[in-house]
C-alpha cells in the first residue's frame, strides 16, 4: 500500500510539476497569475478526446494538435485580455477569473457534466520491482511528462530563446534596453504557459477523465506548488510538484480520501507561516 | 462627497425604498431582497478590491461561513437566529483576520491564491461533513421571525444594507480610508510616509469579510435553506461581476451593479442553462472594454459634455 501510494504520488506529482511550470513561467516573466490555467488543461483534454476518441485520429497526432490549439488560444487570450492590463496585476486576475467561469460553463453546454476521456495509449500492466502491478498507461504518462519537463529545461537553460526568458524575468527593463521585444515575449510566454497546462491535460486525460469543473483542483494545486517552490523558480516547481503529489496520495491512502485536497491547503498555510518566499524563492517576490 | 451630502442622498433614498413593499408583489419583493443581499456583498467586496487593490476570491465563502454558522447553531443548539447572525459575523471576521495576517505580508497575489484555496476547502468540508451541514441537500434553518413575513425580511435586509453602506462610507472617508488609497496608489511611497501597509490591508480584509458574513447570515435565514450554492465560486463570480460592471473603486458603482445585474439575471434565467454563460460573456466584455464600469462610462459622458470644445481641441493638438 505504501509503495503503491508513492508510485501514484510520483505520477501525479510530475503532472502537477508540469502544470505548475506553466504558471511559474508566466509569473516570472509577466507577473500575471492566470486563473484560467485549469480550464486550459481541461480544454486540451477535451480536444484530445474529440480528435482521438470521436474522430479516430492517431493519439500522438491528436495530442500534438490539442496542445498546439491551446497554445494558439493562449496567444489570443494574451492579445485580447491580458495586454491591456499591463502594469495592473489585479485586473488580469479579475479577467482570467471571469474567463475561467465562462470556459467552465461553455464546456458544460458542449460536453455535458459527464466525464469524458480519450482512448488510452497502451494497455496492460507491469510488475514494478516485484512489489505490485501498475497500469502501463500511468507509467507512460509518467515517462511522457518527464520528457516534456526535460525538454522545457533544455529550452530554457540552453537556447537563445531561453536566455531571453531568463533575462526578462530577472530584470525586465534591462532586457528591454538590450533589444528584447518584451511585448512579443509576453505573448509567446503566455502561450507557452498555456501549452504546458495543455501538455499536462493531454497526458493525464486518459487516466483521469475530464469534466467541466475538474480544472479547478489542478489549477489550485499548481498555484500551491508555485508558492511552495517560490514564485518564478522552475526547479521549485519540479520539487514542489513531487512533494505535493506524494503528500496528497499518502494522505489519501492513510488518512482520508475525501479530504485529499485539504492537505494541499495545509501545506500552503505552513509555507506562508514558515517560509513565505518558498523553497527557492527570491526574497522580494 | 461630504458627510452632509452623503446623508442628504441616503436618507431620502432609504425612505423612498421603505415604501416599496406597498407597491410590489411577492415576486418583485423577493427580487429586491436578493438585490439588497448582493448590494451588501458587492459593496463590501469593493471596499477591499476597489479601495485597497486586493482581490479576494473568498467573499462568497465568508458569506457561507456566516450562513452556516448561524444555521448550524440554530438547528443543533436552538440558538436564536439573531444571535446566530452576530456569531456568524464575528467568526467571518476572525477567519478573515487569520487569512489576512497569514498572506498579506507577501502581497496581493498571495491573498488571491489563498482565498481561492480557502473557498474550495470550505466547499469540500461542507460536502464531506454532510451529517452536520446536510451537504448538497441543503440545511433547513428557522427564519428570523416566528411568522414568515416577506415585508419583515425586506426591512431587515434594508436596515442591514444601510448599516453596511454607512460603515463602508465612514471607513473610506476617515484617515484609515486615506491610507487605503495611499497603499493602492503607491505602496512604497505610503510605507515611507509611515503607513503600516500590512495592517491597513489586513484591516480592510477583516472588515470586508465580516460584512460578507453578516450578509450571508441574514440571507440564509431568509432563504430558510442553506446550500453550498451560497459559498460557491459561481456566487463569488456574480459578486465580482456586479462590482466590476457597476464600477470598481466608486461608492455607488457596486450598488448600481448589484441591482442592474440581479434584475438582468432574472430576465436571462429564462434561457435556463445558458444563463451563467451569457452572464459571463457580458462580464468579460464589460471588464475588458469598460474597466471603470457603468460609473466610469457615466463620468466620461459628463466630462465630455461639460467641456467638449476644450477636449476636442486638446485631442487635435496632441
Amino acid at each position: 500500500m505504501f509503495a503503491l501510494a508513492v508510485m501514484n504520488g510520483l505520477v501525479i506529482g510530475v503532472i502537477y510539476a508540469l502544470a505548475a511550470l506553466g504558471v511559474s513561467l508566466v509569473v516570472g516573466i509577466m507577473n500575471v497569475v492566470n486563473f484560467a490555467h485549469g480550464e486550459l488543461y481541461i480544454l486540451a483534454g477535451y480536444f484530445s478526446y474529440l480528435f482521438a476518441g470521436a474522430l479516430g485520429v492517431n493519439f500522438v497526432a491528436a495530442m500534438i494538435v490539442a496542445v498546439l490549439l491551446v497554445f494558439l488560444f493562449g496567444l489570443f487570450v494574451e492579445w485580447v485580455l491580458i495586454r491591456p492590463t499591463y502594469g495592473n496585476d489585479m485586473y488580469s486576475l479579475i479577467l482570467t477569473f471571469i474567463l475561467s467561469i465562462v470556459l467552465q460553463n461553455a464546456y458544460l453546454l458542449i460536453f455535458g457534466p459527464y466525464p469524458n476521456k480519450p482512448p488510452g495509449w497502451v494497455g496492460g500492466a507491469t510488475n514494478v520491482f516485484g512489489l505490485f502491478y501498475y497500469g502501463n498507461q500511468r507509467l507512460a504518462a509518467l515517462a511522457a511528462a518527464s520528457v516534456v519537463i526535460a525538454l522545457l529545461f533544455v529550452v530554457i537553460k540552453k537556447t537563445w530563446f531561453g536566455r531571453i526568458i531568463r533575462a526578462t524575468s530577472q530584470d525586465r527593463e534591462m532586457a528591454e534596453l538590450n533589444g528584447v521585444n518584451t511585448t512579443r515575449l509576453n505573448m509567446l510566454s503566455f502561450g507557452l504557459g498555456c501549452a504546458l497546462a495543455a501538455a499536462a491535460g493531454v497526458i493525464l486525460a486518459p487516466v483521469f477523465p475530464v469534466t467541466p469543473t475538474a480544472g479547478l483542483p489542478v489549477a489550485l494545486t499548481a498555484f500551491v506548488v508555485v508558492v511552495l517552490g517560490g514564485m518564478g523558480s522552475l526547479w521549485g516547481c519540479v520539487l514542489g510538484g513531487l512533494i505535493l503529489g506524494l503528500v496528497e496520495n499518502l494522505g489519501a491512502a492513510f488518512i482520508s480520501t475525501g479530504y485529499k485536497h485539504l492537505f494541499n491547503f495545509i501545506i500552503l498555510i505552513l509555507v506562508l507561516l514558515i517560509r513565505p518566499a518558498g523553497l527557492f524563492g527570491r526574497r522580494e517576490a | 462627497m461630504t458627510d452632509k451630502r452623503f446623508y442628504q442622498v441616503l436618507v431620502p433614498a432609504v425612505v423612498l425604498f421603505g415604501f416599496l413593499p406597498f407597491g410590489l408583489g411577492s415576486y418583485h419583493l423577493h427580487v429586491v431582497i436578493v438585490s439588497l443581499f448582493y448590494l451588501m456583498m458587492a459593496s463590501s467586496w469593493n471596499l477591499l478590491a476597489g479601495y485597497t487593490g486586493q482581490v479576494s476570491f473568498a467573499h462568497a465563502a465568508f458569506a457561507g461561513i456566516g450562513a452556516y454558522t448561524s444555521g448550524i447553531l440554530a438547528v443543533r443548539f436552538g440558538l436564536n437566529p439573531w444571535i446566530g447572525v452576530v456569531v456568524g459575523t464575528m467568526l467571518a471576521a476572525l477567519l478573515g483576520l487569520a487569512v489576512g495576517v497569514l498572506c498579506l505580508r507577501m502581497g496581493g497575489i498571495y491573498l488571491s491564491l489563498t482565498t481561492l484555496g480557502f473557498s474550495e476547502i470550505l466547499r469540500i468540508i461542507i460536502t464531506n461533513e454532510y451529517e452536520v451541514t446536510r451537504g448538497t441537500m441543503g440545511l433547513q434553518v428557522p427564519g428570523l421571525f416566528a411568522e414568515y413575513s416577506k415585508v419583515g425580511y425586506f426591512y431587515v435586509m434594508l436596515g442591514a444594507a444601510v448599516l453596511t453602506l454607512i460603515i463602508i462610507y465612514r471607513l473610506i472617508h476617515s484617515n484609515i480610508g486615506l491610507n487605503f488609497r495611499a497603499v493602492q496608489n503607491d505602496e512604497r511611497a505610503a510605507a515611507s510616509l509611515g503607513v503600516d501597509v500590512v495592517r491597513v490591508r489586513v484591516l480592510a480584509f477583516t472588515v470586508s469579510s465580516a460584512l460578507a458574513g453578516m450578509a450571508g447570515g441574514l440571507y440564509g435565514h431568509y432563504l430558510l435553506l442553506i446550500t453550498p450554492e451560497i459559498p460557491s465560486l459561481d456566487q463569488q463570480f456574480l459578486v465580482l461581476s456586479m462590482t466590476v460592471i457597476g464600477g470598481m473603486g466608486s461608492f455607488p458603482g457596486p450598488i448600481i451593479g448589484a441591482f442592474s445585474l440581479e434584475i438582468l439575471s432574472e430576465y436571462i434565467r429564462a434561457y435556463g442553462e445558458y444563463h451563467v454563460l451569457v452572464f459571463g460573456l457580458i462580464a468579460l466584455v464589460a471588464a475588458r472594454f469598460a474597466p471603470n464600469g457603468l460609473m466610469g462610462l457615466a463620468k466620461d459622458r459628463l466630462v465630455r459634455r461639460r467641456a467638449p470644445a476644450k477636449t476636442v481641441a486638446a485631442a487635435a493638438k496632441s
